[in-house]
């Protein structure tokens, strides 16, 4: 009886209340640390200001300064003829035209050493969507760049899994090294070894593919191996009973069991690389990313605005597909 | 005795904890001959299945298998002529029923037919022929092994046995996880086949009257030692007694 109300332990006591407080001040003295009070301060302003209790908020002044720049979005692209290489008036793109706009420009008069405006006519070609295909151009390559990615990570995970099950792995040095390199290359985030891979491959696609198919290839790697190392023995077993050698094991008994996972898996590295993708060109990884600095480096919000919204349709277009194909895979 | 198919000279082996799983048996095994293991939970039935195999590594003691010289780690040559048949079917899941059966001939299939799942016409052939042997002619065979009921993934387990040719069928505990009727189907079914085909059975089971209606012999197992080795229709109620204790 005594053996059994010991065992009838109450769920809190002392202890747990001990540990309670022991939290809260970790919490309280972690939020302080960054700074989670002016973000509540900041908000609840923001609140006040938006039901007009309030003249103005820094959250509403900072944000409508941009939001009133951002919109409406750019789609066409007007470019001076001038500075087009043998330009041709009578033979312009198709859907096009040109425009005569008054510009006017400011010089210094060197006799007088001052200011002087000039205004002229400058013939511009106004493509409509003219904007929008380049930022189509630019997604494109993107994509391009996710899908390579992946491939390689793919490729370089294959090798990191087995070599990271402990049940396949030859021996506990191999496993020890390939465990360290698929840590490594998780840990190292992309926006950082891009910048590596900038100096070796030079600004461009090329080092935005090397840096996201590394990074991702330690998920694979990771992923990979745990199933492997999870999936049921009972087949595998019966395949070592009749003589059959590891591969073949690997291939014929955990495979199969591992496939549905392993296509989620990558279909979510394709996904994440997808959006990598455009934020890697931020710091010279080539794709949309460039030119989504390149633009909001010269305050051009409108075209920030395009390339923002296109990222989203092209991102939601791709979850939905990948959504699809992940449940038909997995379902079946 | 020429007739000997695999003997086994005081196996021992004790599991980390210190438990006997095998405490010096010997058994031998005769061509044509269907044996079965009776013995509680943890009498070490399952461990003298996978040492033959070589599954779990002995301690002590020899495997011979149609030879005077032991088998000592190279249980290749012993692995192609035996076929196992699992309490869990240890079917390949998500795979079909062709493939589960055809797994059973891997040795004779090359790599790269292994690789695109390219099974050759002959062996599928025989696994055809196989599967209406098992009483399953009806099935698709396209179908995965995991949307089958027990008594037909079993049964689809004996094909892949079958399907190897072997001289000596291993079976840990083949019908536990089966009903009684389907149970009994089973058995009679792996006796039927064994006698035809001229193959020997090593099978652990459970239930003893399963056991006398379906082995030749009839071993018992305690604590790792053989307490009783003798014809089925000789076993006496003391016997029993001594291994269900």
């Amino acid at each position: 009886m005594k053996k059994f109300k010991e065992d009838l332990k109450p769920p809190f006591n002392i202890k747990s209340l001990f540990l309670i407080i022991l939290l809260l001040m970790v919490f309280i003295i972690s939020a302080q640390r960054v700074g989670m009070p002016d973000i509540i301060e900041r908000l609840y302003e923001s609140s006040l200001d938006l039901v007009g209790i309030k003249d103005s908020s820094k959250i509403g002044n900072g944000l409508s300064r941009i939001s009133r720049e951002m919109w409406p979005p750019v789609i066409e692209s007007k470019k001076d003829t001038n500075l087009i290489l043998n330009f041709d008036s009578e033979n312009i793109p198709f859907n096009s035209y040109i425009e005569k706009s008054l510009v006017k420009s400011y010089e210094i008069n060197p006799e007088t050493l001052l200011l002087e405006s000039t205004e002229e006519n400058i013939l511009f070609l106004v493509e409509p969507f003219g904007y929008l295909k380049t930022v189509i151009i630019k997604i494109i390559e993107s994509i391009e760049i996710a899908f390579w990615a992946s491939f390689i990570s793919i490729i370089l995970s294959i090798p990191l899994a087995y070599y990271s099950a402990k049940n396949y792995t030859p021996n506990k040095l191999i496993y020890f090294f390939s465990r360290s390199s698929v840590s490594a290359l998780r840990a190292i985030p992309e926006l950082i070894s891009v910048l590596f891979m900038v100096l070796a491959f030079g600004f461009g696609p090329a080092a935005g593919i090397m840096a996201l198919g590394l990074h991702s290839a330690g998920f694979l790697g990771k992923f990979f191996a745990e199933d492997i190392e999870n999936s049921d023995k009972g087949p595998q077993e019966a395949l070592i009973a009749l003589g059959a050698s590891k591969w073949k094991v690997l291939k014929l008994a955990v495979l199969p069991q591992v496939m549905p996972q392993y296509v989620a898996y990558m279909l979510y590295i394709l996904d994440r690389n997808l959006r990598m993708a455009t934020v890697i060109g931020l710091v010279g990884g080539g794709g949309i990313g460039q030119e989504l600095k390149g633009r909001f480096d010269l305050f051009e919000y409108g075209h920030v605005t395009t390339i923002i919204i296109v990222i989203f349709i092209v991102v939601f277009i791709f979850d939905q597909i990948s959504a699809k194909l992940r449940s038909k895979l997995i379902g079946n | 005795m020429t007739n000997k198919l695999l003997t086994i000279k005081s196996a021992k082996k004790k599991y980390d904890g210190g438990i006997n799983a095998l405490d010096g048996v010997n058994i031998t095994i005769h061509k044509n001959e269907i044996v079965a293991i009776l013995g509680s939970s943890g009498a070490g039935k399952s461990t003298l299945i996978r040492s033959i195999l070589g599954l779990v590594a002995l301690d002590e003691g020899a495997i011979f298998f149609k030879s005077k010289t032991p088998i000592v780690n190279n249980f290749q040559l012993l692995r192609s002529s035996i076929s196992t048949i699992y309490q869990n079917f240890n079917l390949v899941s998500r795979s079909t029923v062709l493939t589960n059966i055809i797994l059973g001939k891997i040795l004779s299939i090359s790599s790269w037919r292994i690789l695109f799942n390219a099974w050759p016409k002959g062996i599928q052939m025989e696994a055809l022929a196989l599967l209406k042997e098992v009483g399953l002619e009806d099935i698709n065979l396209n179908k995965r092994v995991e949307n089958l009921s027990g008594g037909q993934q079993q049964r689809i387990g004996i094909a892949r046995a079958l399907i190897g040719d072997p001289e000596l069928i291993l079976a840990d505990e083949p019908v536990s996880s089966l009903d009684p009727e389907t149970a009994k189907e089973i058995l009679k079914l792996l006796k039927m086949t064994a006698k035809k085909k001229k193959i020997s059975i090593l099978c652990s089971l459970h239930q003893v009257e399963f056991a006398k209606y379906f082995a030749d012999r009839i071993i018992g197992m305690n604590n790792g030692k053989i307490i009783f080795d003798k014809a089925s229709n000789k076993l006496s109620k003391l016997d029993l007694n001594k291994i269900y204790k």
